[in-house]
């Protein structure tokens, strides 16, 4: 057998192996802690290097470490919602039940990262800007991520069924990734039209190393928080819906 | 007669021909939203001509939204939705041949009228061609998109806050490109940008919203 | 003809209802000629049965077949089967010819003296140019059977095809439906009273579930 059918091979039983919802809350067992632990290591390494090795900018002065939060938090606004709308076209196609639960469980953490980008980006711009709220392209088009992000969710819970929420909440996070980069390239150019690139500008100043190690470790961080949080939402979710199911229970009553 | 979008586009403007209020409705309701504006603001010409034409966008945008959330309800309680679920016909076409309908008694009929509304707002003649080209090219993606929501929204009894909460945001674009247009037309400007980008959205809803409008109903009937 | 084939055949359906399992490992076979009555109490699953036959739901586990391939986006058993569930899919603001008209013109047909004839045949003929809204619960009931009159349709799928008409309605469609067999067709219904006695005794085959 060549390498590259046994990497797919593998890929593929692992893939239907994680598709089992008694499978995965097997596996998340073990998943769960080192992405938690990942998550930590990273963060405080992270965090001590931008808040106490990094130098001060030379404009902004102290105020720009804030973006050690804000710019991880808005590069996971969008992964989270990339990975939601896949989960649920592989949900929809395959009728996989964990895509769904991978689906569900992304949105509130995605509205999460969403909401911390926003806020982290007003207490940044109200000493840089001199305004909490500016009509800026990437924090509009943030903001109507955010409202999507609530339809989405909203859209899920509005359903008593459960099945039907979860194909209808994954038709509109498909729907939704096809009209985002629509929304982002239409803000900007909108944005654009109103006023010239203000703080963010394409292409912008290069940033020194001892700023960007600590950037690119705290969005490495906030990736495996992300993947944290995710499982243990999806366990839990597991759980609830396969409670009838034979494994859960017997987990259960062994654990008396 | 065995072509699927003409027989459902049909059939569609025969019901509303029955059901005249699904016709005014959306019209009246169009008309008065864009009036609410100049009581609701100082009366200065001067302010009314520069903000009519996003005022008449903006109207345009919550009259096909309202017009949505009955789009699928009555076929989905007498059960004709699950009787095109299982046939052979293609869904998407018969769904879209249901959304162009819908697009001739709103969006074209508004489009008809807007430039009634213009002349209030003091809107300038050339720019009244210009507001009247950029609805006729979006609002047709308004019905297409706007569909994908209705028909998630079918089975659900108060469905029509969450149809508005999950389709507004969606059509951001069409309204920065379509009300964009007035104001570059306004300061002289070149608008072959803004009616290329309505254009394209518009190819990509005809194309794609169809399937996800299917998709959905499939989704949510079962 | 006992040595045919079965035209229809579901292996191990299962059907979870959010906290209920409705069935299980159910199986069935149908052939020409044969009416399946599902018999059950109130909410022990004969709807969402009737659902996943049609192909309106998918069931958690099995499948079905019509002559030997899974329904599941298959156009032609989509052609050869209709259903008639508790909504009739009739339109309130179009006549009764002009609802018939268009379930034909769904199936490529556009001939009107058919619509007269199977106004006919289920004996409202002369309300032909009454809006659906004006007609009786009774009138509806044999509009929504004349649309199954068309000979495309196999496999008719009825859900408590009897309930709310009088006893001539009745004795109508129970010889529609006899008709319809002994043309080799096929039928799922459902219905609260035996139907052992009636016309269409002689083709039942009865499903407990």
């Amino acid at each position: 057998m060549n390498p590259l059918s046994a990497i797919w091979n593998f890929l593929y039983r692992s893939f239907h192996r994680l598709g089992s919802p008694r499978e995965f809350y097997k596996i998340s067992t073990y998943a769960t802690p080192i992405f938690g632990l990942l998550f930590l290591g990273l963060c405080l390494v992270g965090s001590y290097l931008g808040l106490f090795v990094a130098p001060a900018d030379y404009q902004q002065g102290e105020s720009y470490r804030i973006i050690f939060v804000h710019v991880p938090a808005a590069w996971l606004s969008l992964f989270v919602y990339v990975v939601m709308a896949i989960a649920g076209a592989i949900g929809l196609i395959w009728r996989m039940k964990m895509a769904f639960v991978v689906a569900i469980c992304s949105a509130p953490i995605g509205a999460a990262f969403t909401a911390l980008a926003l806020v982290t980006g007003s207490l940044w711009g109200a000493p840089i800007w001199g305004t909490w709220w500016e009509w800026d392209a990437r924090l509009t088009s943030e903001l109507i991520l955010l409202f999507i992000y609530f339809g989405v969710m909203a859209l899920y819970y509005a359903f008593e069924e459960r099945k039907t929420a979860e194909r209808a909440m994954a038709m509109l996070s498909v729907v939704g990734i096809v009209i985002v980069p629509i929304i982002h390239y239409s803000v900007e150019w909108w944005s654009s039209l109103h006023q010239g690139a203000t703080v963010f500008r394409d292409g912008g100043p290069a940033m020194p190393a001892s700023m960007l190690t600590p950037l690119l470790l705290m969005a490495l961080g906030y990736t495996f928080f992300y993947g944290y949080v995710l499982f243990l939402r999806a366990r839990n979710m597991v759980l609830h819906n396969e409670r009838k199911s034979k494994w859960v229970k017997e987990m259960f009553t062994e654990n008396l | 007669m065995n072509n699927t979008f003409i027989l459902f586009y049909r059939r569609e403007w025969q019901l509303m021909f029955r059901n005249t209020s699904t016709l005014v409705q959306p019209l009246c309701f169009f008309v008065i939203i864009a009036l609410l504006f100049p009581f609701s603001l100082p009366a200065e010409n001067e302010l009314l001509r520069r903000i009519g034409g996003g005022v008449i966008w903006v109207s345009a945008v919550l009259a096909t939204l309202l017009s949505l959330e009955s789009m699928f309800k009555a076929d989905f309680q007498d059960g004709a939705l699950e009787q095109w679920l299982t046939h052979p016909r293609s869904l998407a076409v018969a769904m879209m041949g249901k959304a162009f309908a819908h697009w001739s008694a709103t969006g074209l009929l508004l489009t008809l009228f807007s430039p009634v509304l213009c002349l209030t707002f003091r809107i300038p003649t050339e720019q009244i061609w210009v507001l009247f080209l950029g609805l006729l090219l979006g609002t047709p993606s308004l019905s297409l998109i706007g569909a994908i929501g209705a028909a998630l929204t079918v089975t659900l009894h108060r469905g029509g806050v969450l149809l508005a909460i999950i389709i507004l945001p969606l059509y951001i674009p069409i309204l920065i490109f379509g009300a964009g247009m007035i104001t570059q037309s306004a300061q002289g400007a070149d608008i072959a940008g803004q009616v290329y980008a309505l254009l394209a959205m518009l190819m990509l809803s005809i194309t794609l919203a169809p399937f996800a409008i299917a998709g959905a109903l499939r989704a949510t009937i079962e | 003809m006992p040595d045919q084939p079965a035209s229809l055949i579901a292996e191990g359906l299962e059907c979870i209802r959010g906290e209920r399992t409705l069935f299980s490992n159910l199986s069935l076979a149908l052939r020409e000629q044969q009416c399946l009555h599902v018999v059950g109490a109130n909410g022990s699953g004969k709807t969402s049965l009737l659902r996943i036959i049609s192909g309106l739901n998918r069931a958690d586990q099995g499948e079905i077949l019509w002559h030997n391939e899974t329904i599941v986006n298959n156009p032609r058993f989509f052609k050869e089967s209709t259903q008639i569930g508790h909504k009739d899919g009739i339109k309130n603001e179009l006549t009764a010819a002009e609802n018939l008209a268009f379930y034909q013109q769904l199936e490529g047909v556009d001939d009107e003296s058919l619509v007269d004839q199977y106004l006919a045949q289920m004996g409202i003929l002369r309300c032909a140019d009454l809006t659906a809204n004006r007609l009786s619960f009774g009138q509806r009931r044999r509009l929504a059977f004349a649309r199954l009159l068309q000979p495309i349709y196999k496999l008719w799928i009825l859900d408590e095809p009897f309930t709310g008409i009088d006893v001539d309605g009745r004795q109508l469609i129970e010889n529609v439906c006899l008709d319809h067999l002994n043309n080799g067709g096929m039928i799922v219904l459902t219905n609260h009273q035996d139907l052992q006695r009636s016309l269409l005794g002689g083709h039942l085959v009865e499903l407990q579930l």
